[in-house]
């Protein structure tokens, strides 16, 4: 039994030991030391990389960053992913052709998208998609990707776009696995159509999608990176502003921000340990 | 039966084993030596380093260029061992520190009075040389004469008169400036501290910046970028003359290399000018700098390709003209092929050789680190673009460009 | 209410169409065309010599680009497959004095994006010298504890009927995995392989970090590194797009049943 085992399942945990546990152990090691231009250090420097990390501007900014985007992209994916859902399987005809459009975009990477929201749609002269409207109403082009609050909007739409298919599916799923009879009774019972019975049967029934909906959307927000890096990075670098964590770590330790593995591995244990603690808080509303 | 199936998923791991084993040419025969260049805009330049790397005749020479975000890029593969023999680079002191490349001291020898001594002083930590510089490149504010006669405007000599000169050349269609899609943060920044008599860092390794002048330099940026007279988010960024040949700017800021451009577009339709001073106590400045041939300590042929940067940038001085002349403009760093430079001798080429001999400033000095540029970047990004305070903002920067300074100087 | 309920569904599905309509329209049309401050809806002569020119311009690796990743996310899906069906199969059905041990430890990797670690994991893979190498790219992305999970979840739902009469006819644990129960469980593993590719193949973090060579970049990283540094046309570029979603647009047409399932089987799970 023992060597059956290890035949099935062997080959994938030597894997999953050296590509995932030998890192993350590697990483808490070099977290705690000065490991500037390099990744075998030799100066112990104890927590004084995860204090700099926590009282330091940026890391903490970027923090906020995220609370700020996820404060956004959260509840409105979430909105107009039911909504779109509900549209679509109130219909029979043409049900899988709305279907398949809003899913579509699945099958774009963040890069594709970014190419086409920053150099086409949001584009800051007077060719691109939006100043062009703008045009037509008579108002002065506006350089989307650099002003605040207006990057807000260029990123926002992009997520929603990639993401917005996606949830819709699981949402359909979720229901279809209702059971008529549900509907029926409360019709019977003299509710309305509409606000009641998706106050009362169908909002309760899709709880265990919506809890998985609403944490796949925040794990999500937190590892932004490509379309951040796409849309606001140039060749030279990323703008302080709008810079979610991964981006400020990627540039710490392997970018222009100079090479420094201990702050960035001090980094992105913190930021691990912040998912893994909104998993198991999750976890726990599950289960109850 | 079974065993032909375990036989068969044993041969499908194998297979997928080698297929991922396929190295993916990168020249690993373990001879050529390999040469990175970041991707200069004109055209040519590729074809041409090309051509000198295959004319060498004692080992092969395979030449990468590197498209992107090539500063991390290179750092990356310096510190994995992955990277290449020779590449192009400024020198930096942590570099240095980390010994990632190897002193050159030998190889530049019997040319180095013929070096420009500034130029030189670029590539130069604790008296040994780093880099042998390739191109001296510079950076200057471009301007449409008819565009200025036309508006009654005359070439600014403050910064105060280049604020009002860009309000009063916007006008319809046209700003008065473009400095870059992020609005002359990545590029300005420099010149701002120059226009106020401060540095980035003083010849004594100290933060050359901590002044309240500073924030007021800083702030006249938040002004340009506030004034409505500066172009944001164009196709093509700072580097490239698009914005300026196409008639959308009255004034760009970019480099030197962009001049032929500007020549075919406009014809004489255009002048040059330094970034000007913003009181008496500042001077007008053009950021100077010069990438310089490395050799990265990590290499299995040190020497190899030592010899191979003698040749290149020592040696062939045919080469060296040739880059420096016939694509974009560049200032050769040798003094002697510097003035034998035909196409330097006329119109704003002459402008910005003079430029450089009285108003250079190193735009890439050896103690000014990429971790203390992104700290002083971002102050200036947060003051320009989102309107933070600008003491607040510098003061922070100020903060760590002197830890830094400290980890490296003690 | 119907009508309102279509027209409503039009407008989105317009506005989600939008931007595949950008891509053609660039793509197709000349560079005076797209930066003309005239809006033009679709180019006034469509140039499909385009094509030609993208793809014979050398500063574009966009074949080799557009290889690697077809490479990348065929041996990242077949290999996902292949591990973390045994390993699901094995900790679903064989039963070990640890392996309850080893469930836990393949559980905790799920609180760990992988993003995260992307750090770390550069660092072990630098020291093993797979940079800019096909190993590198494909063998880190195959150890993935959330699709051992979902394999696990589904075969301990598996019949035991079926596999009870492999039993009989005196199959072991690995007869009875290939004969009987991967056979029974194509659609499940066509689900998550579809969605292994497509996620595979629009990855872009990890390939960024790995692939510093032009020769072993994916047709992501291609893309973003001509988006970020503005080298190339911008009709190339949008061109260049166009030809990177077509795969996935086939994959989507020809196996949306699969797909959708994946989608519901991974997002429900997670």
């Amino acid at each position: 039994m023992t060597r059956s085992f290890w035949l099935f399942v062997g080959p994938f945990f030597l894997g999953l030991l050296v590509f995932v546990y030998v890192p993350i152990g590697w990483s808490v090691l070099l977290s705690f030391f000065d490991a500037r231009n390099t990744v075998t250090p030799t100066t112990f420097v104890g927590f004084d990389n995860y204090a700099d990390m926590l009282t330091d501007g940026p890391f903490l900014q970027s923090l906020g960053t995220f609370s700020l985007f996820a404060l956004f992209v959260v509840p409105l994916t979430f909105v107009l992913a039911l909504a779109l859902a509900l549209l679509v399987n109130g219909i029979q005809f043409m049900q899988t052709f709305f279907r398949s459009v809003f899913f579509l975009p699945f099958a774009c990477s963040y890069v594709v998208a970014s190419l086409v929201w920053k150099l086409s749609i949001f584009n800051g002269v007077r060719f691109g998609l939006a100043n062009t409207l703008l045009g037509w109403f008579g108002e002065e082009p506006i350089p989307w990707t650099v002003t605040p609050p207006w990057y807000w909007l260029v990123l926002v739409t992009l997520r929603l776009w990639l993401q917005l298919g996606f949830y819709m599916i699981l949402f359909i799923a979720g229901l279809q696995r209702i059971p008529q009879h549900l509907y029926e009774a409360a019709w019977i019972d003299g509710a309305s159509r509409g606000w009641q019975t998706l106050r009362y049967i169908t909002m309760p029934q899709l709880r265990t999608t919506s809890v998985a909906v609403l944490l796949l959307l925040l794990v999500a927000a937190y590892q932004a990176f490509d379309e951040f890096y796409n849309v606001l990075g140039t060749d030279r670098g990323y703008p302080p502003f709008a810079r979610p964590p991964l981006i400020y770590l990627y540039y710490t330790a392997l970018g222009s921000g100079g090479q420094d593995f201990g702050h960035g591995s001090a980094g992105a244990v913190i930021l691990t340990l912040l998912i893994a603690g909104v998993t198991l808080l999750q976890g726990k509303v599950i289960t109850r | 039966m079974i065993s032909r199936r375990r036989l068969l998923t044993a041969a499908g791991a194998t297979a997928l084993l080698t297929a991922c084993g396929s190295n993916t040419g990168r020249g690993g025969d373990g001879q050529a030596l390999r040469q990175w260049y970041h991707a200069y805009g004109e055209p040519g330049v590729q074809q041409a380093v090309e051509r000198y790397a295959k004319s060498y005749g004692k080992v092969p020479v395979d030449v990468q260029w590197n498209p992107g975000d090539y500063d991390s890029k290179l750092a990356t593969s310096l510190l994995s061992g992955s990277g290449p023999d020779v590449f192009e680079s400024t020198t930096q002191v942590s570099a240095v520190r980390a010994g990632q490349m190897v002193p050159l001291d030998d190889v530049i020898a019997s040319a180095k009075d013929d070096f420009t001594a500034s130029i030189l002083a670029g590539h130069t930590v604790d008296g040994q040389i780093y880099g042998i510089p390739q191109a001296v490149d510079m950076q200057m504010l471009f301007y449409r004469k008819s565009m200025f006669a036309s508006a009654g405007v005359t070439p600014p000599s403050t910064v105060d008169e280049l604020v009002s000169a860009a309000r009063r050349l916007t006008t319809g269609g046209v700003k008065g400036l473009f400095a870059g899609n992020d609005g002359g943060v990545a590029v300005l920044g420099g010149p701002a501290l120059w226009s106020a008599g401060l540095d980035y860092v003083t010849p004594q390794h100290q933060v050359g910046f901590d002044d309240p002048l500073a924030a007021q330099a800083i702030g006249k940026l938040r002004e340009l970028n506030t004034s409505g007279a500066l172009l944001l988010g164009a196709v093509k960024d700072w580097a490239e003359p698009d914005a300026f040949t196409q008639g959308l700017v009255a004034m760009q800021w970019t480099g030197l290399w962009t001049v032929p451009a500007v020549q075919k577009a406009l014809g004489d339709d255009f002048g040059v000018l330094p970034w000007p001073r913003l009181n008496d106590s500042g001077r007008p400045s053009v950021p100077v700098g010069a990438f310089g041939a490395m050799v990265n300590a990590k290499s299995a042929k040190v020497a190899e390709a030592k010899e191979f940067v003698r040749w290149l940038w020592v040696e062939r001085t045919d080469y060296q003209a040739d880059f420096n002349q016939s694509y974009g403009f560049h200032i050769p760093p040798r003094q002697s092929l510097a003035a034998s430079a035909e196409k330097l001798k006329t119109g704003a080429a002459a402008d910005a050789v003079k430029f450089v001999r009285d108003n250079a400033k190193a735009s890439n000095p050896p103690d000014w680190t990429s971790a203390m540029r992104t700290a002083f970047g971002d102050a200036v990004s947060q003051v320009v673009r989102d309107g933070a305070d600008a003491s607040t903002e510098l003061r922070g920067a100020v903060a760590k460009v002197r830890d830094e300074l400290k980890r490296l100087y003690g | 209410m119907k009508v309102v309920r279509y027209l409503a569904l039009s407008v989105a599905a317009v506005l989600f169409l939008i931007p595949f309509y950008l891509v053609l329209r660039n793509g197709l049309a000349s560079e005076q065309e797209i930066t003309s401050p005239n809006w033009t809806f679709w180019p006034s002569e469509i140039r499909w010599e385009n094509f030609a020119e993208l793809f014979a311009n050398p500063a574009v690796p966009l074949v080799r680009s557009l290889i690697n990743s077809v490479l990348v996310a065929v041996l990242q899906t077949a290999g996902q497959l292949l591990l973390c069906g045994l390993a699901g199969y094995g900790l679903a059905r064989i039963p070990y004095r640890y392996a309850n041990v080893v469930l836990y430890l393949v559980i905790a990797t799920l609180m760990i994006p992988a993003a995260v670690t992307f750090v770390p994991t550069f660092v072990v893979v630098s020291t093993l010298g797979w940079i800019s190498d096909l190993r590198g790219l494909v063998i880190p992305g195959l150890f993935s504890g959330f699709t051992t999970f979902l394999f696990r979840q589904y075969f301990l739902n598996f019949p035991r009927e079926i596999e009870e009469a492999a039993r009989m006819d005196g199959l072991g644990h690995w007869g009875t995995y290939w004969r009987v129960v991967v056979p029974n469980s194509k659609g499940f593993f066509a689900a998550l392989g579809v969605i292994a590719f497509v996620t595979s193949w629009n990855q872009f973090l990890w390939p960024l970090v790995i692939a510093q060579d032009q020769d072993s970049w994916t047709v992501q990283v291609a893309l973003s590194t001509f988006l970020t540094a503005q080298s190339i046309e911008v009709e190339q570029l949008f061109l260049a797009a166009a030809v990177s979603i077509t795969p996935l647009v086939i994959v989507f047409v020809a196996l949306q049943r699969f797909l959708v399932r994946g989608v519901t089987e991974t997002g429900i799970k997670g």
